[in-house]
C-alpha cells in the first residue's frame, strides 16, 4: 500500500543557513511515524514545510500522491494535512467552542461530538476563554482543533512539551486511540520514551538530516539512540 | 428640570458622537485584526461621499439605491487599498513579522501615501470647494421633539450606526467569516495552521471596514451639506482618538468614546467659541495617553 504522507529528500535554506537537508519521511495509512530529535535539529521547521507555513527549497510533499509541496497552508489543511503545531497556536482571547468551530472550516459542528468524547475536559470548559486554561486543556483544545477537520494526516508538534507525566500518558493513550480509529500521525516529539512506545517507525533528526531510520522497537534497543536520548538504559 | 437650551446640545453630541462612531467602527476593525493604523480611512469617507455625489448628480435615483453603489464603491475601495498599501509589506506572514514594528510604520507611510494621493486627486478633479449636492437629497428636515428639534439626518443616522454595530458584533461572534477575522486577529499563525485564508479573511476585513467608512461619508455629507476633497480629515482625526479612548482595539469601547466625544464637543461649544470645540478631542487623545495608556475602559487588551 502506498504512503499517505510521503516527504522525499526536503531541504529547506532559510537565509544562508541550510535548516533540512535531503530529509525524507514517510506515514502509512493508519500508522503512527515518529521523528526524534534534541531542540534545534529541525523537527518544527519539518512540520512547518508540510503545513505550508515554511516552503522548502528542495524536494518534495506529497499527500495521497498529490503533490503539495508549493500549496499554500489553507489549501494543504484542505486536503486533510492538520497540524497540532508548537507552541499549540489556540486562539486565547475566544472560547474553547469557537476555537473549535474555526478548526472544524467547512465541517463545522458536525465533527464536533468526536472530539469531545476524546476530551471530555474541553466539553466542561465550551464557554470558557481558551487562553484561560491550563497548559494540559490547551494541548487537548489544539489537538482537539486539528481533528475537527477529520484530517487524512494528523501532525503532532511535541504534544508532550511541558506537561505533567500523566498527561503525557493521556496524550499517548490518545494518539494510540485515534490511530485505532484509522488516522495517521506523524508525532515529533523530544520525548525519545513516550514517542517510541507509540511509534510504529522512526527517524532521528540531527542537524537537519535524518541520521537513523527505522522500526521503532529497533530503535529502543539501538546504543545511538538509547545513550544519547534515553539516558544509556530503556525499560 | 434640565434647560431646554442643554438638551438641545446633548441632542447635537448624539448625532455628532453617532457620526464619528460610524467612522471609528470600520477604523478599529482594521486596527484590531491588523495592529497596523490604516491613514486612508478618511479618504475611504470621502472617497464615499463622492461616489454618492456622483451617483445624485448623474441619475438622481433613490436614496436607497444611493448608499448601496456607495457602499459597493467602498468595497472595492478598501479591496484597492489592501493590495497596494498593505499586502505589498505582508511578505513575510510569520506572526513576529505581521505583529513587528517595521510592518506598523511601513504601512503607516503607506496607507497615508495613498490618502495623500487619493485627496489630491480629487481636488484635481473636483476642485477643493465645496461641492453643491441637490437639495432634495439633504438629510436635514427638521423634526419637533417636545423642547428639542432634531432632523431626520439624526434618525438616519442612529439607525445606520446601530445596525453597522449590532450587524458587526453578530457577525463576529457567529458567522464564519466573523470568526476567522477575529482567529486572525487574535493568533495569524494559529489561523493558518487551521486551514484559514489568511490573505482572503485580510481583505474582507478591509472591505467591512470600508464599506462603513464610505456609507459614513455619503451620510455625513448630506447630512451638513458639505462634500469637499478634505472632508475626510476632521472625522479621521476624531475616530482615531476614540480608538486611542476606547482602548484600541475594542469596538464596544470606541462607540462609547465617539458618543462622549460628540456630546463633550457639544457641550464645550456653549462654553468656548465653536473654533475651539476640536481642542476637545485632543485634549481627550493627550489625557488618555497620559493617563489611561490602556484606553478607559480597563487594562483588558480584548481585539476586535
Amino acid at each position: 500500500m502506498s504512503n499517505l504522507l510521503e516527504v522525499r529528500n526536503l531541504s529547506l535554506k532559510i537565509g544562508v543557513q541550510e535548516i533540512l537537508h535531503d530529509v525524507s519521511v514517510s506515514v502509512p495509512r493508519g500508522g503512527i511515524v515518529a521523528v526524534l530529535g534534541a531542540n534545534g535539529v529541525g523537527k518544527t521547521s519539518l512540520m512547518r514545510c508540510i503545513s505550508g507555513i515554511y516552503h522548502a527549497t528542495g524536494g518534495s510533499i506529497l499527500v495521497d500522491g498529490e503533490d503539495i509541496t508549493k500549496l499554500k497552508s489553507h489549501e494543504i489543511a484542505e486536503r486533510g494535512v492538520l497540524q497540532a503545531p508548537e507552541g499549540r497556536q489556540i486562539f486565547s482571547n475566544m472560547t474553547v467552542l469557537e476555537n473549535l468551530v474555526i478548526g472544524g472550516g467547512p465541517l463545522g459542528k458536525q465533527e464536533l461530538d468526536h472530539v469531545l468524547s476524546l476530551f471530555p475536559r474541553l466539553e466542561e470548559r465550551l464557554k470558557q476563554q481558551a487562553g484561560s486554561m491550563s497548559g494540559g486543556e490547551q494541548q487537548m483544545l489544539c489537538i482537539g482543533r486539528a481533528l475537527m477537520r477529520k484530517p487524512k494526516v494528523l501532525l503532532l508538534d511535541e504534544p508532550s512539551l511541558g506537561l505533567a507525566p500523566k498527561l503525557v500518558r493521556f496524550i499517548c493513550d490518545l494518539v494510540e486511540r485515534i490511530r485505532s480509529e484509522g488516522y495517521s500521525v506523524l508525532l515529533v516529539e523530544q520525548n525519545v520514551k513516550a514517542a517510541l512506545r507509540i511509534a510504529g517507525r522512526a527517524s532521528v533528526i540531527e542537524g537537519g538530516r535524518i541520521v537513523i531510520e527505522g522500526e521503532a522497537d529497533d530503535l529502543a534497543r539501538d546504543p545511538r539512540v538509547t545513550d544519547a536520548y534515553l539516558g544509556g538504559h530503556v525499560h | 428640570m434640565l434647560d431646554p437650551y442643554y438638551l438641545q446640545q446633548l441632542t447635537i453630541g448624539l448625532s455628532l458622537g453617532m457620526i464619528y462612531a460610524l467612522m471609528a467602527i470600520g477604523f478599529t476593525l482594521i486596527f484590531g485584526v491588523l495592529n497596523v493604523v490604516n491613514f486612508a480611512h478618511g479618504e475611504i469617507y470621502t472617497i464615499g461621499a463622492f461616489a454618492g455625489l456622483l451617483m445624485i448628480a448623474t441619475f438622481g435615483p433613490p436614496l436607497l439605491a444611493v448608499l448601496l453603489v456607495v457602499m459597493a464603491v467602498g468595497a472595492l475601495a478598501g479591496f484597492g487599498l489592501e493590495r497596494l498599501a498593505f499586502k505589498p509589506f505582508r511578505r513575510f506572514s510569520d506572526e513576529a513579522s505581521m505583529k513587528s514594528r517595521a510592518m506598523r510604520e511601513a504601512t503607516l507611510m503607506s496607507s497615508l501615501a495613498m490618502s495623500i494621493v487619493a485627496r489630491e486627486s480629487l481636488e484635481l478633479i473636483f476642485g477643493s470647494q465645496f461641492q453643491s449636492v441637490d437639495l432634495s437629497y439633504l438629510i436635514n428636515k427638521q423634526i419637533q421633539l417636545g423642547p428639542v428639534t432634531i432632523v431626520n439626518g439624526d434618525l438616519i443616522i442612529f439607525a445606520v450606526a446601530l445596525v453597522m454595530f449590532l450587524g458587526l458584533q453578530w457577525l463576529l461572534k457567529y458567522s464564519t467569516i466573523g470568526l476567522s477575522i477575529r482567529a486572525v486577529s487574535n493568533n495569524p499563525l494559529g489561523a493558518r495552521y487551521c486551514g484559514i485564508n489568511t490573505d482572503r479573511t485580510i481583505i474582507l476585513t478591509f472591505v467591512i471596514g470600508s464599506v462603513m467608512g464610505a456609507l459614513a461619508g455619503i451620510l455625513v455629507g448630506l447630512y451638513y451639506g458639505a462634500i469637499y476633497p478634505s472632508m475626510g480629515f476632521t472625522p479621521g482625526i476624531k475616530a482615531f482618538v476614540a480608538m486611542v479612548m476606547g482602548g484600541l482595539s475594542s469596538i464596544p469601547g470606541a462607540v462609547i468614546s465617539a458618543m462622549i466625544l460628540g456630546i463633550t464637543e457639544s457641550m464645550a461649544t456653549s462654553v468656548v467659541s465653536s473654533v475651539w470645540a476640536d481642542m476637545v478631542a485632543y485634549a481627550f487623545l493627550l489625557i488618555t495617553l497620559v493617563f489611561f495608556p490602556q484606553g478607559l475602559f480597563g487594562a483588558r487588551r480584548e481585539r476586535v
